[in-house]
């Protein structure tokens, strides 16, 4: 663990979000101890194999939270195949929970797409970290592989093409083994969210069941996988203070983007030592 | 069945992700990112899920109080399913017997 995250660049290792690619990074999967001579005559479907194989044990961890949330949305009224279109269009499990958590009917098109956004701003950096090893691809080539920039498959993308870095050459990703990724990652994310969506109506009561505090604790989990020490939570703790502040003095949804602009207002003007 | 305002926000939100996935890839690989930029983008995930479940912290209701105190605790102790269960029960538990 340590090795790894003290050779990767700040901005690589600024945008880990959630835990399973933490974990997972750490992980060795079971294709790296192959000799190396079996991965040059590889071609372009066992790289594609390669790919699944290193994303696999991590959907397991997945697949829970594509339930959780499904099941949510279904409850909130959105139809199998809203569900089914969000989580397949957008492919990002963060920004989707937030929509959830705020969707009403019929949902407020301009909070739900600006926090959409504010949440999905680390891939800015992702991508950015990205352009040095996509030099030999095709713009639109690119801009396909873009599309499927999901955290985990960024993080593990990143790992193996750094792992064929030489002196004078950037490892450059491999476009095989992304899409081996990105099959795994995708078909569960939209089968699991699916399946959720499906059964989420048919639970009863969610006040009395006590339902109502499932999204929450996903919300806390994920919070701790973006956890980097005390000084880095600041932002979060007045983002907390004022969005209960202003959800208990006005109706609305103000609070959020009240809460989020404060935070962010604190990180901007006190920007603390990094812990990590 | 596909209402008309949830298919448009579905459609933004898919417009901005994707925004972000290629911008950072076209635009920012070629200025690199003040210290303070960086910051701010890194804090901005978190700041967004606090608020969206300020809600929960705004309540004065006991068994609420102690269950999200339990759920606190699970998560940063535990995986996501126990802590779900964990704040699952708790709630509906102690809902149930002090009300």
């Amino acid at each position: 663990m340590r090795n790894l995250r003290d050779k990767t660049e700040p901005a690589e290792r600024a945008v880990n979000f959630g835990q399973f690619e933490m974990n997972a990074l750490t992980s060795e999967g079971p294709e790296r101890s192959k000799p190396r001579i079996a991965k040059s005559l590889s071609g372009p479907l066992s790289e594609v194999r390669r790919g699944a194989l290193r994303i696999a044990p991590l959907l397991i961890g997945v697949a829970p939270f594509g339930l959780v949330l499904g099941a949510q949305a279904g409850q909130k009224g959105l139809s199998v195949v809203e569900v089914a279109l969000m989580c397949g269009l957008n492919f990002a499990g963060g920004s989707e929970f937030v929509a959830i958590e705020l969707w009403r009917n019929p949902p407020l098109l301009f909070l739900i797409v600006g926090m959409t956004f504010l949440v999905n701003s680390r891939h800015l950096l992702m991508g950015a970290t990205l352009a040095p090893r996509m030099r030999t691809l095709s713009a639109r080539r690119a801009s396909l592989t873009l599309f499927f920039m999901a955290d985990e498959i960024w993080a593990f993308g990143l790992e193996e093409a750094r792992s064929r870095d030489q002196e004078y050459a950037t490892g450059q990703l491999s476009l095989p083994y992304y899409a081996g990724l990105a099959a795994g990652l995708y078909g569960t994310w939209l089968i699991s969210t699916t399946v959720g969506a499906l059964v989420g109506p048919r639970v009863g009561n969610p006040q009395v069941l006590g339902l109502d505090m499932a999204f929450p604790a996903v919300f806390l989990v994920i919070l701790k996988g973006l956890w980097k020490g005390h000084k880095a939570a600041i932002p979060w703790v007045v983002s907390l203070a004022v969005a209960v502040a202003l959800h208990l003095s006005i109706s609305g949804s103000w609070y959020v983007a009240g809460g989020t602009v404060a935070g962010l207002t604190v990180a901007y003007l006190f920007p603390g030592q990094k812990e990590c | 069945m596909l209402r008309r305002w949830d298919l448009l926000t579905i459609l933004g939100m898919a417009f901005v992700t994707y925004l972000t996935r290629v911008m950072g890839f076209w635009v920012l690989r070629r200025h690199t990112l003040g210290e303070k930029a960086t910051i701010v983008l890194e804090a901005a995930p978190g700041c967004v899920l606090i608020c969206v479940i300020a809600p929960v912290f705004a309540t004065s209701r006991p068994s609420n109080l102690v269950a999200l105190g339990l759920t606190v605790l699970a998560a940063t102790r535990l995986p996501m399913l126990p802590t779900v269960a964990i704040g699952v029960s708790s709630a509906a538990l102690l809902r149930h017997f002090f009300g």
